[in-house]
């Protein structure tokens, strides 16, 4: 898995001059993944990907059509341009259409390649693998989960001189033990852009304690909680809430919570959230351009409590008359525009247990799942239910484990009532190998949770 | 060799593909691959699997093209079951340098995989398959000019648009797949398949000044309206012809009354049913949800081995079957991608859980034979356990004979599912817990029945239930006549996500004392 984005631009910028159309844009990719998938501590599914796509788009004036292939070579690139010309003959014209992306002075780009990971083969995973399975059965449970790593070639050229390329690698582990098929369970998952730097033992072990510590769960009354939620569940209302409030398109329309908004104070002083692609650190995993091959940048989105922002693609810039921030949506989402690294700025507490501590009764959070954001945009509410660990707190501590939970919330409301947050984050990769959500783990009070009826019972209670 | 000329035969049609389906050159280097891993020691079975796809898809939105684009992808996935464990590789390079490299590539992963195996896995022979499979179609829909197909879309969206003021947003799809896929595999097996897809529908956004914001669609929701066949499906539709009927629903439910909360008979219409099927039925029925193999992305299964046989899922009159030949289903084939034929196999019989969909693998641990429902997404991804077409049987009667034998009920119709329009976010949910246990579903409309009768007009309408309990409550199923096949065009499973094209038979059908209620009235009540 070498790196290649430099032979994959020259490729793109071959197929530019050979099909002789005036105005094409190229965006590239080649993802070579290994995948190693286990359940029940058997490693069922061990793959080598390789995912490969350019999408081509030309435009005719402002008429503009779109062709994507799998094939990178010349001849399909050339195809495929010939193919998008044929089409943008007949489609009419896009409104306020900005040309492709031109020549610009190179951006930022931080280093987001290890070249160990780009090497990892699959007797390393097997490798890496082979504790995680010994650790579980060790503790009587059994091991779910996935060990990525991934090399990712992205370029974009367009016949204006536009011309990006960018060389990733990226490794994520996630685990989850548990009881059995449907037993307690417990998640721990890190990711890393180098394979070697990866937790894999720490959040083996972090997996194991906590489905250990998810056995006799009681069923909890609904009502308003306070409520911990650790960053894997965090990031993911972060996410939801993200997709639907900072698109420009979204505020533009209405739908968005923050639409009308900009300017006010929409939460609590202390929440900031920026899209930040370029965080420097471990933590970032944001290519440095988008798919039009606009050089992304940081986007303040709420500053300390007031809304500050929107996230724009070309399209939408040059309607509203300002740039775009590099937020056109990565493939295969035509003409969307989504946020490239959403991140979110820590606090005070020096870990979770000093946000616990602040609980006289309430709820410690793992993990959500089926979290959607659609509910109600305009006021931003977001329902979703608790998975791989929920806790009864009493008194400052962790009591006994709760069965799952639903709730759903205005996320803007919850976030004025976020009075703590950790001063460590997270990286978590909601959508894996797409980037990574940066978060704290945060306190909220008085949250409103709900049972799930019997469905949280288990499959007995119907039998 | 020569390229070839195929000519497939069905019984309505007549197909000719012009060139050749598999190019000889890259036939030969597939079996220099094949011949590659049957020379390796360890290779106890391997598969090769070359797929070619291309894809148009178009979208008419407010009066303007919105999306007009094309797909090409193809390449070959190689799976290889070493001593003791599973591997997959792929390539895009289809000389005989990269498909062997993929294949030396494959038996590796397997080779490293077997060290953490506690045992062989089992995978029993099977006897190779031959022979050719090709959707039936009257009209080519990639032969049919971008300009007609553009105009079959714009007709509609300005009946739509011509509702006046509350209408916000209209829109008109289609899409079309063809799937080229030969199988090789270590066994002899060699299959060839041509399948064609396509998807065609419309909806419309109303709004009110309150900001009451509803979506109507037909022939259902997006995402649902997908089949197996050719142009004519779409002509079929006559999506101009119906949209009148559409507009004037999505503006009535803007004045309608939330849907009344509490238990009553309730109605699912033909479309409902389908997704019902698809979240509470076909979903508990893949093996590997009940092994737990999909356990972190996609969730278990209630549904447990020792169930098989024993478990009464519904009534008696609940007869579900997964059957991979229904004519025009999204979830129809020749073969699957182990090479088992495609068939009718029961799932659910006279209300008892009889039969899992399943691959080779996952069946003999249970020591029964594959139901043949092993597909991939395509070249690069290997096979998972997919639905086929999970359909519901019919009975007997008509939608009208089930709304006039009802007292007191409600009748809903057309799933919301996720996703955002554009513009204008629809609001609702939608969620089905990790064992398919407890379920929760939305619709884009109601009728009230009172005394036989389709009353008045209900908006928001959610229903929820648990799903052994909900099915054994069914009461009445409609017949043939009222029965429709569905397809859903992209079911996501698996890690990296595959989405594959399933289907789901379904007539109308009635369920007693269902709890039902309205969405937004809860969604409003947050704090």
């Amino acid at each position: 898995m070498a790196p290649r984005a430099g032979q994959l631009l020259d490729l793109c910028k071959e197929a530019l001059v050979a099909a002789g159309e005036a105005e094409v844009e190229i965006y590239a990719e080649l993802r070579t993944r290994g995948v190693a998938r286990f359940a029940e501590s058997v490693l069922g599914q061990h793959m080598e990907l390789v995912d490969p796509i350019a999408v081509v788009r030309v435009a005719r004036g402002a008429r503009v059509a779109e062709a994507s292939t799998s094939r990178l070579d010349s001849g399909a690139l050339i195809e495929a341009i010939r193919q998008a010309a044929r089409l943008a003959r007949v489609v009419p014209e896009t409104d306020g259409f900005p040309g492709f992306t031109g020549e610009e002075p190179p951006g930022e780009a931080p280093p987001r390649l290890a070249p160990q990971t780009a090497a990892c083969d699959a007797e390393r995973r097997v490798d890496l693998l082979a504790g995680v399975f010994d650790r579980a059965r060790a503790a009587e449970l059994v091991a779910a989960g996935v060990l990525e790593t991934a090399a990712i070639a992205a370029v974009c050229a367009t016949t204006r001189g536009c011309e990006r390329a960018h060389d990733a690698t990226a490794a994520s582990f996630e685990m989850w033990a548990s009881a059995g098929a449907n037993g307690a369970r417990g998640y721990g998952g890190h990711a890393h852009r180098d394979v070697d730097a990866l937790r894999i033992h720490e959040e083996t072990e972090r997996a194991i304690r906590i489905a250990s510590m998810s056995r006799d769960p009681v069923a909890l009354d609904p009502g308003a909680y306070d409520v911990v939620f650790e960053p894997p569940a965090v990031a993911e209302i972060v996410e939801r809430f993200g997709a639907i409030a900072f698109p420009a398109s979204a505020i533009a329309d209405g739908t968005s919570p923050l639409a009308g908004r900009i300017g006010e104070s929409v939460t609590r002083e202390s929440i900031t959230i920026a899209d930040d692609p370029l965080d420097p650190s471990e933590l970032g995993f944001g290519a440095p351009f988008d798919r039009e091959g606009t050089w992304r940048r940081r986007v303040p989105l709420i500053e300390r409590g007031i809304a500050r922002g929107a996230l724009y693609d070309r399209a939408h810039a040059a309607r509203a008359g300002t740039r775009s921030t590099g937020s056109a949506a990565p493939l295969p989402r035509a003409g969307a525009i989504a946020p490239a690294s959403l991140a979110m700025d820590g606090g005070d507490a020096a870990g979770v247990e000093e946000l616990i501590a602040g609980v006289e009764r309430g709820l410690y959070v793992c993990r959500m799942h089926h979290v959607d954001g659609l509910l109600d945009p305009r006021r931003a509410v977001v329902s979703g239910q608790t998975r791989d660990g929920l806790f009864l707190v009493e008194n400052g501590r962790i009591a006994r484990a709760a069965v799952p939970m639903r709730f759903e919330c205005r996320v803007l409301d919850a976030l004025a009532r976020c009075d703590g947050m950790t001063r460590a984050r997270a990286a978590i990769p909601v959508r894996r190998g797409r980037g990574a959500t940066i978060v704290p783990a945060i306190r909220v009070r008085a949250l409103r949770f709900d049972g799930l009826g019997r469905a949280a019972l288990g499959e007995e209670a119907v039998r | 060799m020569t390229p070839r000329r195929r000519v497939v035969v069905e019984p309505r049609t007549i197909l000719v593909w012009s060139t050749p389906m598999l190019p000889a050159n890259v036939e030969a280097a597939l079996r220099v691959a094949l011949s590659h891993l049957k020379r390796l020691a360890d290779v106890r079975y391997a598969e090769v699997r070359y797929v070619a796809e291309e894809t148009e898809k178009l979208r008419v939105k407010d009066g303007r093209p919105e999306r007009a684009a094309t797909a090409r992808t193809r390449g070959a996935g190689i799976r290889v079951l070493g001593a003791r464990a599973w591997g997959f590789a792929c390539s895009a390079r289809l000389d005989e340098a990269g498909l062997v490299e993929a294949a030396e590539s494959a038996a590796r992963v397997a080779r490293a995989s077997g060290r953490l195996a506690k045992e062989p896995i089992l995978f029993p022979e099977r006897a190779p398959a031959a022979g050719i499979y090709a959707t039936r179609l009257a009209i080519d829909p990639f032969l049919v000019p971008l300009e007609d197909k553009l105009r079959e879309l714009d007709a509609p969206v300005r009946v739509l648009l011509a509702g006046g003021a509350p209408v916000r947003s209209a829109e008109a799809w289609m899409e079309f797949r063809r799937v080229h896929k030969h199988l090789f595999t270590t066994e002899g097996t060699e299959v060839e398949q041509a399948l064609t897809y396509g998807a065609c529908g419309m909806h419309v956004i109303a709004a009110s000044d309150s900001g009451l914001v509803e979506k109507r669609s037909y022939p259902t929701w997006r995402g649902g309206d997908g089949f197996q066949g050719g142009y004519e499906r779409v002509r079929e539709l006559g999506l101009a012809a119906r949209a009148p009927e559409l507009r004037d629903e999505v503006v009535a439910l803007l004045s309608a009354p939330p849907c009344p909360e509490g238990p009553r008979d309730l109605v699912l219409a033909s479309d409902q049913v389908a997704l019902q099927i698809h979240e509470s039925c076909g979903h508990a029925a893949e093996l590997d949800r009940a092994l737990g193999e999909e356990v972190p992305r996609g969730g278990g299964s209630f549904l447990k081995p020792h169930d098989l046989g024993t478990f009464r899922y519904g009534a008696p009159i609940v007869d579900v079957v997964a059957d991979a030949t229904s004519d025009g289903g999204m979830g129809t084939f020749g073969w699957d991608d182990e090479g088992t034929p495609a068939a009718a196999r029961p799932i659910v019989r006279e209300g008892c859980f009889v039969d899992y969909l399943s691959g080779r693998e996952g069946a003999a641990s249970l020591g029964r034979p594959s139901t043949g429902a092993m597909r991939a997404e395509t070249w690069n991804r290997p096979p998972l356990v997919r639905m086929t077409n999970v359909s519901l049987e019919p009975r007997g009667g008509t939608l009208d004979d089930l709304v006039a034998d009802t007292r007191d009920g409600v009748l809903v119709c057309t799933p919301v599912a996720h996703g955002g329009i554009s513009g204008h976010h629809v609001q609702r949910g939608f969620g089905v817990n990790d064992l398919r246990l407890h379920f929760e579903l939305s619709c884009e409309i109601a009728w009230e029945i009172k005394r036989g009768k389709r009353t008045r007009v209900l908006r928001n309408p959610v229903y929820a239930g648990a799903t052994p309990d909900f099915w054994r409550s069914c009461n009445a199923i409609c017949g043939r006549d009222a029965w429709r096949l569905w397809g859903i065009e992209a079911c996501a499973k698996g890690d990296p996500p595959q989405l594959l094209p399933v289907g789901h038979g379904a007539a109308p059908a009635r369920f007693r004392n269902a709890v039902i209620g309205s969405s937004r009235e809860r969604a409003g009540g947050a704090s």
